[in-house]
């Protein structure tokens, strides 16, 4: 019973990573930007519902601002940082390190305004239940699952089905003939961003109410997003959610095998693993020289 | 033949009166010079972490040395004024030697207020080095006992918490006891404690759990846990946070064994947690009702300028800007400079003050304090032992 409740618990997790990674290979996939302040939307998501929780707001209208804070941030970044930067044809070093000066910016404005400590969103939808004999599960996992696979199905609608999502998959193969053909790669940017930022809204209230959030936890966000998007293949969306969904279960399961002080270590023996012997990723394509 | 009418004039006359100005100036300014110095600025230099997971002690930290520095202007104690040299350490040992260099080398502190077991140990040798003095009150490693002759804990440190505690799990009878602990020295410490303190009272350790000190999701923890069924969960990370996390989590997980950790329970995202209610603690003994003048000035001060309640950290690190002054003060009164040896021999010398809480004797790199055993109910931290 103890692998059961394991695995159920790095499902939870896996989702978690699912959807934040899932936000960043978007928008990666789509625009070719390094977006690493992608665990600053986390924060700024995850604690405007906290805020609003905690002033009485009914909990949709809280996540409905949420959703609105990480988007407006997402296009922000995307018109005036990352635009102006590639206008003047910076080097993608540029755009990291000002990702990287806004994400830090981000976290000193929370901590400043909301102080520094971490805080949690208390609901007895995080309070375990024995479900089975040993086998404790809370209802934020089926929330999680549910959520998740909505999300995740209207995404790939999108992608599939609409006009605007087929230009952000052409986006990603070819910004210069997207053009040819009429389509505006700007506008589909601001889209990406959108898409992106709103897809780590849920995975941040989730962790919100689960384990907590803190001004630093954007940081982490971004590793484990990025590192989901090496495993799953740069560009698929699908492997970034599926190498989420298998870094966060690998986390949880390895302590049966080692020590409790490695389960987070291994997220990133798998992504070396990756890199040495499967450098395209799960779902990536090899490119040509 | 000249006369001295032409030495005070023409160029030999400039040269005479310009002597004669730098003679009746330098005479002046050596008269001056103490009084000059009293009404110096003294420096003391903060090393806390005010960024990162653990910002929220540092914050805590700095308002107690304010309100000191401001108890002290408002006394009068010194002819001169002590300003604060804050260095943010960020919780971590690296931080902590860069802070230590930049207080030494660049503000030239004479006197540190440190806080946490990486950082102190990490600074403590660039301290010892440049002779500053160093006193921590936060920090509860074991191993900062005598770390330098230079650096003076006014707080327990984290075995002899398990010490006291111990004791008190034999009377509850306690027996399996389970440990969650970050691989340094402060969970070292208290892990080596309590494998060989509890087999004395009858209890054992059934199980231990190393946590990287940034893990924030400890479900595969709990899982463990629940198969391990200990009477007690001890928890020794020096991640505010991170106690935070691991308590919601325990009980999220829908187990009710009995939690204990030690005196970083005192912070109010632990205290305040509706998921500590029953925690148990040990910490310093802090009589926050007491009458003692200083005591009863820093509580009422304390919540009139920060609306929370005072914590034992915050009581320490007030006691450490008190202890600077007092220092300070004797060296005045000396006509000594003051410098980091300057202010150990002062200490060494005297041995004793009146700190909040009661007189505070120092003696061996340490202050003599009693210890209480904490129970958290319903927000409220109550004394049980």
């Amino acid at each position: 019973m103890l692998f059961l409740q394991l695995l159920a618990s790095g499902i939870q997790t896996g989702i978690l990573y699912a959807l934040t990674a899932a936000g960043f290979a978007l928008i990666f996939g789509a625009t070719r930007i390094f977006h690493v302040a992608h665990g600053a939307t986390f924060i700024i998501a995850g604690y405007t519902y906290y805020e609003l929780h905690q002033v009485g707001v009914w909990w949709p209208l809280a996540t409905l601002a949420a959703f609105a804070m990480a988007i407006a941030f997402g296009v922000f970044m995307a018109l005036y940082v990352y635009r102006p930067i590639q206008r003047s044809e910076g080097s993608f070093f540029t755009v990291f390190v000002a990702a990287f000066g806004a994400s830090i910016s981000v976290q000193s404005l929370v901590q400043y305004f909301f102080g520094r400590g971490s805080v949690m969103v208390s609901t007895p939808l995080t309070m375990a239940q024995e479900t089975l004999p040993g086998l404790y599960l809370a209802p934020i996992l089926a929330v999680s699952i549910v959520v998740a696979i909505i999300v995740f199905t209207c995404v790939h609608l999108f992608l599939d089905r609409r006009n605007a999502g087929l230009g952000l998959r052409a986006l990603s193969e070819s910004p210069g003939l997207l053009e040819s053909f009429g389509l505006d790669s700007k506008r589909l940017t601001i889209l990406a961003f959108v898409i992106g930022s709103a897809l780590v809204v849920p995975a941040a209230i989730f962790t919100a109410v689960s384990i907590g959030i803190q001004p630093a936890s954007g940081h982490r966000v971004m590793l484990i997003s990025l590192a989901a998007t090496i495993v799953g293949g740069i560009g698929s969306l699908r492997g970034a959610v599926l190498a989420g969904l298998v870094l966060g279960v690998i986390e949880n399961l390895v302590i049966t095998m080692v020590d409790t002080q490695w389960s987070e270590a291994v997220s990133f023996l798998v992504l070396f693993a990756f890199i040495m012997f499967r450098p395209n990723g799960l779902f990536g394509t090899a490119v040509k020289k | 033949m000249k006369t001295s009418f032409h030495l005070i004039t023409g160029k030999q006359g400039a040269t005479w009166r310009r002597g004669v100005a730098t003679v009746l100036a330098s005479a002046a300014m050596s008269l001056a010079a103490p009084m000059v110095a009293w009404a110096q600025s003294y420096t003391l230099g903060t090393l806390f972490p005010m960024s990162g997971p653990n910002a929220e002690a540092g914050a805590i930290y700095t308002n107690a040395v304010d309100l000191a520095l401001k108890h002290i202007a408002q006394d009068h104690w010194l002819k001169g004024t002590i300003s604060v040299k804050p260095t943010d350490s960020l919780g971590t040992p690296q931080g902590g030697a860069v802070g230590m260099s930049r207080l030494v080398n660049v503000e030239k502190v004479p006197y540190a207020l440190v806080g946490f077991t990486g950082v102190a140990k990490a600074s403590a040798p660039i301290g010892d080095r440049a002779q500053v003095m160093m006193v921590n009150g936060g920090a509860v490693g074991p191993d900062l006992a005598k770390l330098s002759k230079y650096f003076w804990n006014i707080i327990p440190l984290a075995n002899q918490e398990v010490e006291f505690l111990i004791p008190w799990l034999g009377e509850q009878k306690i027996k399996k006891i389970a440990i969650i602990y970050v691989d340094d020295p402060l969970g070292q410490g208290i892990l080596s404690e309590l494998k060989a303190g509890l087999p004395g009272v009858g209890s054992e350790l059934v199980s231990s759990y190393s946590v990287a000190p940034e893990l924030q999701q400890f479900s595969p923890i709990i899982a463990r846990l629940r198969n391990d069924k200990p009477d007690a969960i001890y928890i020794a990370s020096p991640n505010i946070t991170q106690i935070a996390h691991i308590i919601k989590q325990v009980r999220d997980g829908g187990l009710n064994t009995q939690i204990i950790t030690y005196g970083a329970a005192n912070f109010p995202s632990i205290s305040k947690l509706p998921e500590s209610d029953g925690l148990i603690f040990t910490s310093q003994a802090a009589d926050w009702g007491s009458d003692e003048p200083t005591m009863k000035r820093f509580v009422d001060e304390w919540r009139k300028n920060y609306g929370t309640e005072p914590t034992t950290y915050g009581l320490n690190y007030y006691n450490g800007a008190l202890l600077y002054g007092y220092l300070v003060r004797g060296l005045e009164q000396a006509g000594k400079p003051v410098t980091g040896t300057n202010l150990l021999a002062e200490l060494e010398r005297v041995g004793h003050y009146a700190l909040a809480g009661g007189e505070a004797r120092f003696s061996d790199s340490t202050v003599t304090t009693a210890m209480q055993i904490n129970r958290i109910s319903k927000g409220v931290t109550e004394k049980v032992k």
